[in-house]
C-alpha cells in the first residue's frame, strides 16, 4: 500500500474517541487506520509500517505498553506517541523505557495531538532509533545518563535537582525544537497551573548556572522570547 | 438485684478465684515438698506487726495464692478486654466519620459533574438546531466552556490524589521570592489586569528566614489562596498579601475586603468539593482550598480562616510554615 500523505495508525478502543479523531486527523493530511486493541495494533504495524503509531495505554487483549515492547523488540523503530491516562511521573519514566517518542494526557486538544504528530515526524530518521528511545545523550561536552538519572560537564557529575533534571532531558530529546513553558510543565511537572510557567523558568536558570551557559550567548539553551527554550547543541544518542 | 447477669459476676469475680484458689492450694500440698519457703506463712505486713498475726496453715496459703493470682488474671483479661471495646467504638465511629465523608464527596462529585454536562448538552443542541452562524458559535463556545470546566476539575481531582501518596521535595525556599511569582502570575492572568495585589514583605530580619519544602507546590497553595481572593471580590475591593515570622514558623496571610464568608460555612471550606452558600456561581473546581489545606500539612503547617460579614468586612486566610 502507497500514499503520499503520511500514514497513521491509531489504536484506541474507545469508539467515541476513535471515531472523532480519525476524521480529524485525516482533514489534517494524513491517512489514518484505526484499531480498537493491541493485538491488532502490533498486526497492522507490521504489515502496513505506517509513518507513526498512537496507541492508547489501555486497551483489551494487549495494552499499548505491551504491544509498544513488542514492537521494539521485533526490531520496528517506527515512532510512537502513547496515550497516557494519568499524568503521573511514573508513568512517563515508563513510557521511556518502553521507547515512546512522545506521551500525551487524556484529555488533550485534538491541536495538541497534531503538534505532537508533525514534531514527532519531524524529528524522525527513517528506520533508526530516535533520541526519546536512547538512554545516553551527548551533546559536545554534556552527557546525560537518562538511567542513572545524572548528568556530567566535563566528565564531571553536575548537581541538579530532579525537575532540573528532566527539563534537560526533555530539551536534549527534542533538540533544535521550540518548547513552550506550557509544555515543559505538563511534561515535567505533570500537572499545569497559572503560576507554573515562573516554575520553569527558575529551574532553566539553574540549568544554566550548573551548565555555565550564558543566555546571551548560549551554547546549550536558548531562550526563544515569547515562546519558550530550545536545545541548540548538536545531540547524540546511545543505548 | 438478683439478675442472671448479676450471679456471673459473682461466679466470674468470686467463683473463679475461689475455685483457682483450691486448686492451687491442693497442687501446692502434693507437689511441693512440705517445708517448702513460701508456702509455710505470710506475714500480714503492717497488720501483721500490729496484731501479731500471720497465717502459717499451708492450705490457707495456698489458697490465697491462688485465689489472688486468678483475681489477677481476670482483672488484666478484663482490663484488655474494656480497651479493645474502647477501640473498636472508636474505629467505627472513624468508619461512620469515613462513609459519611464519602458520601458527601460522591454527592458533591455528581453535582459537579452532572452541571456541566447538563450545558455540554444543551449546548449540542444548540449547535445541531441553531439557525444562525452566531447562534452555532456560541454553542461551541459553550461546549468549550463546559468541557474546560470538566477538565480543571479533573485536574484538580488528579493533584489531590497524587499529593496523598507523593513524598514532596525539599529545598529551602525563599518565601519573599515565592509571593512576588505568585503575584506576577495573578497578574499574568487576563481575568485579573486591573486588580491591585498590595504585597507585605518585612525587611527586618534581613534576608528574610528561608524555609524547607516544595518550592512548587507551595507557589500552588499560595496562589490558590490569592486566587480565591481575587474570585470573590470586585474590583474596589483590596487584596493583601502580608508575610510574617515568629521565630518558629512563618506565616503568610491572604487578606481582602470582600462579602465575608458566613459563619455556617467556614468549618466546611477545606472540605474537597464543598461550595459555600455563595460560591454555587464562582468558577472553579472547588478544590482549592483541599490543595491548600494538604499542601500545608505535608509541610508539617496548617491553614486557618477568619472572616466577617459585618464590618471590618473581610477574609483572611493564614497559611503557617514552619521552619526548620
Amino acid at each position: 500500500m502507497s500514499h503520499d500523505r503520511p500514514t497513521l495508525l491509531l489504536a484506541d478502543d474507545d469508539p467515541t474517541i476513535a471515531d472523532s479523531l480519525a476524521p480529524f486527523l485525516e482533514r489534517a493530511g494524513f491517512h489514518v487506520l484505526v484499531v480498537s486493541d493491541g493485538a491488532s495494533a502490533l498486526d497492522k504495524a507490521q504489515k502496513h509500517r505506517p509513518d507513526l503509531i498512537i496507541l492508547d495505554v489501555l486497551m483489551p487483549r494487549m495494552d499499548g505498553r505491551e504491544t509498544l515492547r513488542r514492537l521494539r523488540k521485533a526490531g520496528l523503530w517506527t515512532p510512537t506517541i502513547l496515550l497516557t491516562q494519568v499524568g503521573e511521573a511514573s508513568e512517563r519514566a515508563l513510557a521511556l523505557e518502553e521507547g515512546a517518542d512522545d506521551y500525551l494526557n487524556k484529555p488533550f486538544d485534538p491541536h495538541e495531538l497534531l503538534a505532537r504528530v508533525r514534531a514527532v515526524l519531524r524529528r524522525a530518521r527513517p528506520g533508526e532509533r530516535s533520541l526519546s528511545t536512547a538512554w545516553l545523550l551527548t551533546a559536545e561536552n554534556l552527557v546525560l545518563d537518562r538511567r542513572a538519572r545524572r548528568a556530567a560537564l566535563d566528565g564531571k557529575p553536575l548537581e541538579l535537582t530532579p525537575k532540573a533534571l528532566a527539563v534537560l532531558e526533555h530539551l536534549m530529546t527534542h533538540p533544535n525544537e521550540a518548547v513552550s513553558r506550557d509544555h515543559l510543565l505538563e511534561v515535567v511537572w505533570g500537572w499545569e497551573y497559572p503560576a507554573g510557567t515562573r516554575t520553569v523558568d527558575t529551574r532553566v536558570a539553574e540549568l544554566r548556572r550548573a551548565l555555565n551557559d550564558d543566555p546571551a550567548e548560549p551554547r546549550f539553551i536558548e531562550t526563544i522570547s515569547g515562546e519558550g527554550y530550545r536545545f541548540i547543541a548538536t545531540v547524540r544518542g546511545e543505548g | 438485684m438478683f439478675t442472671l447477669r448479676a450471679l456471673r459476676n459473682w461466679l466470674v469475680w468470686v467463683g473463679l478465684p475461689m475455685g483457682g484458689g483450691l486448686i492451687v492450694a491442693f497442687l501446692a500440698r502434693f507437689l511441693l515438698p512440705v517445708n517448702f519457703p513460701f508456702l509455710i506463712s505470710i506475714d500480714m505486713g503492717f497488720s501483721g506487726i500490729v496484731f501479731g498475726m500471720s497465717i502459717r496453715n499451708p492450705w490457707l496459703v495456698g489458697f490465697l495464692f491462688g485465689f489472688f493470682a486468678t483475681l489477677l488474671i481476670l482483672s488484666l483479661r478484663w482490663w484488655d478486654r474494656r480497651h479493645i471495646a474502647q477501640t473498636q467504638t472508636l474505629y467505627a465511629d472513624y468508619l461512620q466519620k469515613e462513609r459519611e465523608n464519602r458520601r458527601d464527596f460522591m454527592r458533591r462529585l455528581d453535582h459537579e459533574i452532572k452541571n456541566p454536562l447538563t450545558g455540554l448538552r444543551a449546548a449540542l443542541v444548540n449547535l445541531k438546531e441553531g439557525k444562525t452562524e452566531e447562534e452555532r458559535l456560541q454553542a461551541v463556545g459553550n461546549a468549550n466552556r463546559a468541557v474546560g470546566r470538566l477538565i480543571r476539575l479533573l485536574t484538580d481531582l488528579r493533584k489531590l490524589s497524587e499529593l496523598e501518596e507523593r513524598t514532596i521535595e525539599r529545598y529551602p525556599v525563599n518565601v519573599p521570592e515565592l509571593l512576588e511569582d505568585v503575584a506576577t502570575a495573578a497578574r499574568v492572568n487576563p481575568a485579573y489586569e486591573k486588580r491591585e495585589i498590595n504585597l507585605l514583605i518585612p525587611k527586618v530580619p534581613s534576608p528574610f528566614p528561608l524555609i524547607t519544602g516544595d518550592p512548587d507546590l507551595l507557589l500552588l497553595a499560595v496562589y490558590n489562596l490569592v486566587e480565591n481572593a481575587l474570585k470573590f471580590t470586585s474590583e474596589n475591593d483590596s487584596i493583601e498579601v502580608r508575610l510574617l515570622e515568629d521565630g518558629r514558623a512563618i506565616i503568610i496571610e491572604v487578606a481582602d475586603t470582600g462579602p465575608g464568608i458566613p459563619p455556617e460555612d467556614l468549618p466546611k471550606i477545606f472540605e474537597e468539593l464543598y461550595r459555600g452558600s455563595n460560591a454555587r456561581s464562582t468558577e472553579g473546581s472547588g478544590l482549592g482550598l483541599a490543595l491548600v489545606n494538604r499542601i500545608a500539612a505535608l509541610h508539617g503547617g496548617g491553614v486557618g480562616v477568619r472572616s466577617s460579614q459585618t464590618d471590618p468586612r473581610g477574609t483572611v486566610f493564614t497559611l503557617r510554615l514552619p521552619r526548620r
